[in-house]
């Protein structure tokens, strides 16, 4: 399974990494190549982004089937499938989409920790997937400095950046739920996992706080063009219906 | 409510740190080498612990350790954490290089992340001598061996200089920095001395050569076409030096051009060894590489099918190869045939239960390398087994 993994996809974005850091260095081809794996998932994200739309737009008449029907599950679920299909929504249309990225992250990911070659142990690693070619052979190791930073070594301006770009991604895209409950649950999510990221970004080498940026950065973009405007972040505390749905 | 949620962002908390644990950032784990002087054995642990360790004294199985034997353990190295951290503020220092011996001291280099420090050691009883830099500073952390010549000891930094301190006292004396640091900073190999000359190789693929009295840059200098990723061996007038573009490189002092370059499936890591005008070289393809020092032709070559990363050892006529996957051969100089050492308890597992990786040393008639998992393996070469073995674990 290790062996399928490091074929199909860790070593094609591995030295695809390594041949764009030979032309561009390392830091800008980190952030090309999130921008071309972005890309190529755009379409992925686009149903992503619709599939979550319109599970929030149905939101209010779910939960009213939810008051209506809470002490019956059976009829509860019969009335939900009804809603779906009558709105042409899967519930899990949001979820397939992640789920396929998902794997692509992950090799990115490692990609970017084992070039950074942080310890010996990681270099080491390295040479178990580099691709026999000149190209490749003469941009090893690559170099670690981009702007301010040392790629290899965490940066505490960069794990900042990183959550503050991770919390206005969320907050564009989370609505406000009607139910008092579930919207202290969603704040304190809205609140945590960014702090959480911005943690993660000042113990790892600031190569991959600078791919978590760069992709947080194109979320916003990707969101603020395709999904309409700010969406959520500008939304009121006062005002806690979502936009699109019906009342 | 609240204490769902909280329970949700622990949940979360925990699997994003999982994952980023399991998808590779792995930390430094040192493979030291162990060195011999005097009978003595000296290695540093995957803890930050120096030992001495006395081969009579671990066959007799006397308990450790026994000062009346030479042997002591120092206490562990301690570096500050490198960036923000759950654990302690202190992180147990990495140790790569083997630790040297001069006159009376031994020397260490440590690696924390961006931070490094030498310690110079009583050789006898383990005491602190001296430590570079003094008080809280740092240089770079410290991959490659340390070098000790005359009264002075030099070290290669991942500051990308290089560094010569007074052996006894550990005063600064000079530092050289490579002109060209721009591209890729750090210096993970050792540097070599010959005569009154050092050489150092660098991984923006440049060896240079650098006076031993007070580190300026000599007039010859040779690039290679890709990074250089072993430290230099110079043999004769030639230095022989593997590259990140899979070739040993034998190059002429003085010479722009290389004398020969061997290609190979994957880099060569350790430094090569050379005896009589053959080079042997073990290499990450797997292999170790018998080549003919003048004209570079292949005169063998032995499958150790996993990884070399250490240099291979000659005991009289025997090369003894240690691959990563813990196998240990014992390999005719001449014609390339080899054996495995068997491991003790079971056949079909490797000599060692642990990757080698740490470069080990021989010494009258047995050979002492250090397992990743911590422990001190003596080799009888030729009885071809393993005689006894010491955990380098602080219990």
């Amino acid at each position: 399974m290790g062996d399928v993994w490091n074929l199909v996809i860790l070593d094609p974005i591995l030295n695809g990494l390594i041949g764009l850091s030979d032309i561009l260095g390392f830091g800008l081809a980190i952030i090309v190549l999130t921008i071309i794996v972005r890309a190529i998932m755009t379409p992925l994200t686009l149903k992503q982004m619709k599939s979550t739309k319109a599970l929030q737009t149905m939101q209010p008449k779910m939960q009213e089937l939810q008051k209506k029907y809470g002490k019956n599950q059976q009829k509860l679920q019969q009335e939900m499938s009804k809603l779906y299909k009558e709105a042409g929504v899967n519930p899990l249309g949001c979820l397939w989409p992640m789920l396929v990225q998902f794997p692509v992250w992950i090799a990115l990911y490692q990609a970017i920790i084992k070039l950074v070659a942080a310890t010996p142990e990681n270099l080491l690693d390295l040479s178990r997937h580099l691709y026999s070619s000149q190209a490749i052979s003469s941009a090893i190791p690559v170099g670690s400095q981009f702007l301010w930073l040392n790629l290899g070594q965490p940066d505490f301006v960069l794990g900042i950046l990183v959550a503050g770009t991770m919390w206005v991604q969320q907050k564009m895209t989370t609505a406000p739920s009607i139910d008092p409950a579930q919207r202290q649950m969603s704040s304190m999510m809205l609140l945590m996992t960014p702090l959480m990221f911005g943690f993660f970004a000042l113990m790892f080498p600031s190569g991959l706080a600078l791919f978590w940026l760069v992709s947080n950065l194109i979320g916003i973009v990707i969101q603020y063009f395709l999904g309409g405007g700010w969406g959520y972040l500008k939304l009121r505390s006062t005002n806690m219906v979502p936009k699109g749905a019906s009342k | 409510m609240k204490f769902k949620a909280l329970v949700s962002f622990i949940v979360v908390f925990s699997l994003g740190l999982g994952m980023l644990g399991c998808v590779g950032q792995a930390g430094p784990q040192g493979f030291s080498g162990v060195t011999c002087q005097n009978g003595i054995l000296y290695v540093g642990s995957m803890e930050g612990t120096v030992l001495a360790v006395n081969p009579t004294a671990r066959s007799g199985e006397l308990a450790f350790p026994s000062s009346a034997n030479g042997e002591w353990r120092c206490e562990t190295i301690t570096l500050p954490a490198a960036g923000a951290s759950c654990g302690p503020s202190f992180q147990t220092a990495g140790i790569y290089g083997t630790p040297a011996v001069g006159e009376e001291l031994l020397y260490i280099g440590t690696y924390g992340g961006d931070k490094g420090k030498i310690y110079a050691l009583v050789e006898a009883t383990g005491a602190d001598r001296w430590l570079y830099p003094r008080g809280a500073g740092f240089i770079g952390a410290i991959v490659g061996g340390i070098v000790v010549d005359d009264d002075t000891v030099y070290v290669s930094s991942s500051d990308g200089r290089v560094y010569a301190l007074d052996m006894t006292y550990g005063d600064f004396k000079w530092k050289f920095e490579p002109p060209s640091v721009d591209k890729v900073d750090k210096l993970w190999t050792s540097p070599t001395i010959a005569g009154d000359t050092i050489y150092v190789s660098t991984y923006e693929g440049y060896l240079y050569a650098l006076s031993a009295q007070d580190g300026s840059l000599l007039p010859w200098s040779f690039q290679a076409e890709a990074g250089l990723v072993s430290s230099p061996l110079v043999y004769k007038d030639t230095i022989f030096v593997g590259s990140f573009d899979r070739n040993l490189y034998a190059v002429k002092i003085g010479c722009d051009e290389p004398l020969w370059k061997f290609s190979a499936g994957n880099w060569f890591w350790a430094t090569p060894l050379v005896n009589e005008d053959v080079v042997y070289a073990g290499c990450l393809d797997g292999k170790v590489y018998a080549i003919n020092a003048e004209t570079g032709e292949q005169l063998w070559e032995f499958d150790a099918e996993s990884p070399v990363v250490c240099s291979p050892v000659l005991v009289g006529d025997l090369l003894v190869v240690a691959a990563e996957s813990g196998n240990v051969y014992v390999v005719n100089s001449k014609t390339g045939d080899g054996e495995r050492i068997k491991n003790p308890e079971e056949d079909n597992k490797p000599s060692i239960d642990a990757p080698i990786r740490a470069s080990f040393c021989a010494h009258e008639g047995m050979v002492y390398i250090r397992g990743q998992d911590n422990c001190l393996y003596a080799i009888d070469v030729n009885q071809k087994e393993i005689d006894w073995n010491f955990s380098l674990t602080m219990e």
